[in-house]
């Protein structure tokens, strides 16, 4: 099936609204999170010390990424734990097709990770004759319909119960039943015998420990400590950017991302792997390796704006608070991060000129700013990005060919900032303006316009198009000001 | 013997590391400037909660935590009382195959069983046909409602999370009061796997309904032996 692209964004984010199944199954998404989120939240003395102490750890890391990384390397290595570096998603794909080929496995159960999803192994590994096994409830149930991921934790939140019934007839031939007991039994029932039978476990990683090598890995369902503890061999994908300097700091992280991610004081299980058993007779795999990916994240560490994407601890609570995101879901986005993260960190990992509608993908209304549990400024990077899409002059990660700003568009700011700058020529502008709105206002406001003066001032027919504009009221407030305002009472 | 793919991994190793450096270099004088503009990310020191009662009830705690999490909590203050509980949940569920842990605690528990069949060690592929495992805990966090097993100490990781039930024996005086304490302990000798259990296994991945036993254990049921 053809999956939606960044590029097109805006016609996606059109036909989105337009779905009215993706409504239904989105309905319940911000109310729901933000009611949990805001109890788990209640549940810790200084929430907002809390992000501040998460934000300065992650902000000491990546500052000294070389550093940490190599510590924990050696470390997990001390403990048995095989490293494989990737520049990007081919060289990672190839490592793990590598490790799969040579001990001679067909099939592979996966646990849910979102590095996964971004160097789309599941592809490259179907292509190769082996069967990738996603066994993470959400991520199974789009896998039997084809789909990819909208959700960063709630992967299948785009379809409704009746949609993944009519699946489970479809695909596996069960009875019909919308009884969410029996379709999650019915997977439990099918997955269990994929996990007796796999040698190979792959999973994702949340957090890796500098100064002990300990790998930190949260989940609910009990399908990551399957995967990571009955094969023989686990394989672990992790991002330059999950390390944190200190054993303790995972207090504060384990405070921070279920609370964030679910509303949950703690999800069901957190397993801390440090390297590979001890005895042959040990519970436990017999190898581990770990991929360590870059594809673009060493790019972001050039400037402290694009810097802090490398915080995100993938919670998900930026889309739960989006308005944009509530309304359009994540497919939207054509990619394997959407919301307001996404459109931040997709632009980064595979460049401005395949998604130059994604860092307008925002209403700047801040709510992303103001729910991440490291404080990350979302809406100053879309800002950077966007002031990189016009005119090249944000520095740093995004490094490509500038987006030539138009020449008119050019003249116009300038002649805007002219008249903006001396109280003559505003004034004389705020006149001018009073006259001709005369022409287009209705009620007030200014409705839909169209034809000659949409064509003769651009800027009104696009903010019209999709909602009225305000009217320059009749008496600026200066002028009541000096009039005395008791006057006008 | 080094291999190609030995050398091709150094290579990829090294331009990463050269690519981190370069990034941090570049940004520099970006942070001298962002900085101007900015609050530097420095650490506000977090406000402490209320120091938690003298004598604040461990048990107590971790029995609430527990329940708000759905697991089944039962305090005695014997083996003989723990071997009744456990009897007890064998009935309720009808197990007839039981996996146990090596824990030396279930052991002189289950003893007093005698006519009942526990199987020690369990390979994982028969752990699937198993109905309940039955492990001990190294500690218990209060302020969650947490289990935590150490792998070094037990061989608990599959019994503890194939099995459709998991009971848990513990130690009272295992329990602490927060997940800070417990890091600090289990830091000090650090197992292969560390897992921590906060009831049991669930999932929202259907329309955000709640479902229980996805995966994981559909029950956890956690005597606390306070003897």
């Amino acid at each position: 099936m053809d999956h939606l692209t960044a590029e097109t964004f805006d016609q996606n984010a059109r036909d989105a609204l337009r779905d009215p199944i993706l409504h239904g199954a989105l309905r319940n998404l911000a109310d729901n999170f933000a009611e949990r989120r805001r109890s788990a939240m209640a549940s810790v003395d200084d929430w907002e010390g809390l992000r501040g102490k998460a934000r300065c750890i992650k902000e000491e890391t990546l500052l000294h990424l070389d550093k940490y990384l190599l510590e924990f390397v050696k470390n997990a290595e001390e403990a048995g734990v095989k490293f494989h570096w990737a520049r990007d998603g081919k060289e990672a794909c190839e490592v793990v097709l590598d490790l799969i080929m040579e001990r001679g496995a067909e099939m592979v159960v996966k646990a849910k990770s979102m590095a996964g999803e971004e160097i789309h192994l599941n592809e490259v590994l179907e292509s190769a004759g082996i069967e990738p096994v996603e066994t993470d409830l959400g991520e199974w149930i789009i896998q039997l319909a084809g789909e990819t991921p909208s959700h960063i934790v709630v992967p299948a939140i785009h379809k409704t119960k009746a949609q993944i019934a009519q699946l489970f007839v479809d695909k596996i031939g069960i009875e019909k039943s919308d009884d969410v007991d029996v379709l999650t039994k019915t997977a439990r029932n099918i997955l269990r015998k994929r996990f007796a039978e796999a040698k190979i476990g792959i999973s994702g990683v949340n957090f890796a420990v500098a100064e002990t090598g300990t790998m930190l890995i949260l989940e609910n369902e009990g399908n990551i400590r399957l995967t990571t503890g009955v094969p023989k061999t686990h394989i672990a994908i992790m991002g330059i950017e999950k390390i944190i300097p200190r054993f303790a700091d995972l207090d504060v992280f384990l405070k921070l991302l279920p609370r964030s991610g679910t509303g949950q004081r703690l999800t069901a299980y957190q397993s801390l792997l440090t390297g590979v058993k001890k005895k042959a007779a040990d519970e436990g795999p017999n190898e581990v390796h770990v991929v360590l990916l870059d594809n673009g994240r060493s790019r972001m560490l050039s400037h402290p704006v694009t810097r802090q994407s490398l915080a995100c601890i993938r919670c998900g609570a930026c889309l739960n608070a989006c308005p944009v995101y509530q309304q359009v879901g994540g497919h939207a986005y054509g990619s394997v991060y959407p919301g307001p993260i996404g459109a931040v960190i997709t632009p980064q990992l595979i460049g401005l000129s395949r998604t130059k509608q994604l860092p307008y993908a925002s209403s700047l209304c801040g709510a992303c700013r103001e729910v991440c549990p490291v404080k990350i400024d979302i809406p100053e990077l879309l800002l950077h990005l966007r002031a990189e899409i016009t005119d090249g002059t944000a520095a740093g990660a995004v490094a490509e060919t500038p987006v030539k700003r138009k020449f008119f568009e050019s003249l116009a700011f300038r002649a805007y900032s002219q008249a903006w700058a001396s109280p003559k020529s505003y004034k004389f502008g705020l006149r001018t303006a009073r006259l001709m709105q005369k022409f287009v206002a209705r009620k007030g406001k200014i409705g839909e316009v169209s034809g000659f003066v949409a064509r003769l001032l651009p800027p009104l027919g696009a903010w019209t198009a999709w909602r009225d504009a305000p009217v320059v009221a009749s008496r600026s407030f200066r002028e009541q000001w000096k009039a005395g305002l008791d006057s006008d009472m | 013997m080094e291999t190609r793919s030995d050398t091709y991994n150094r290579t990829a190793r090294d331009s990463i590391i050269a690519s981190i450096r370069r990034g941090l270099a570049t940004s520099a004088p970006f942070d001298a400037e962002h900085q101007k503009h900015h609050r530097p990310a420095t650490s506000q020191e977090m406000k402490l909660g209320a120091p938690l009662p003298a004598g604040l009830d461990l048990i107590e705690g971790f029995k609430a935590s527990l329940e708000l999490v759905g697991g089944k909590f039962c305090l005695v203050s014997d083996l003989n009382e723990a071997a009744r509980e456990i009897r007890s949940v064998i009935g309720n569920i009808g197990a007839n195959d039981i996996a146990v842990s090596d824990s030396t605690l279930v052991a002189s528990a289950i003893s007093a069983i005698s006519d009942r069949q526990f199987r020690v060690n369990v390979p994982s592929a028969e752990l699937f046909n198993c109905d309940l495992g039955i492990t001990s805990a190294q500690w218990a966090i209060a302020e969650t409602g947490t289990l935590v097993l150490e792998s070094d100490m037990e061989s608990h990781r599959l019994t503890s999370l194939i099995p459709p039930v998991h009971l848990c024996l513990i130690k009272a005086t295992a329990i602490r009061q927060t997940l800070g304490e417990i890091l600090d302990l289990i830091r000090r000798d650090l197992s292969r796997a560390v897992t921590f259990i906060t009831g049991a296994s669930r999932t929202s991945d259907i329309e955000l309904t709640l479902a229980i036993g996805v995966h994981g254990p559909g029950e956890l049921h956690v005597i606390v032996v306070n003897d």
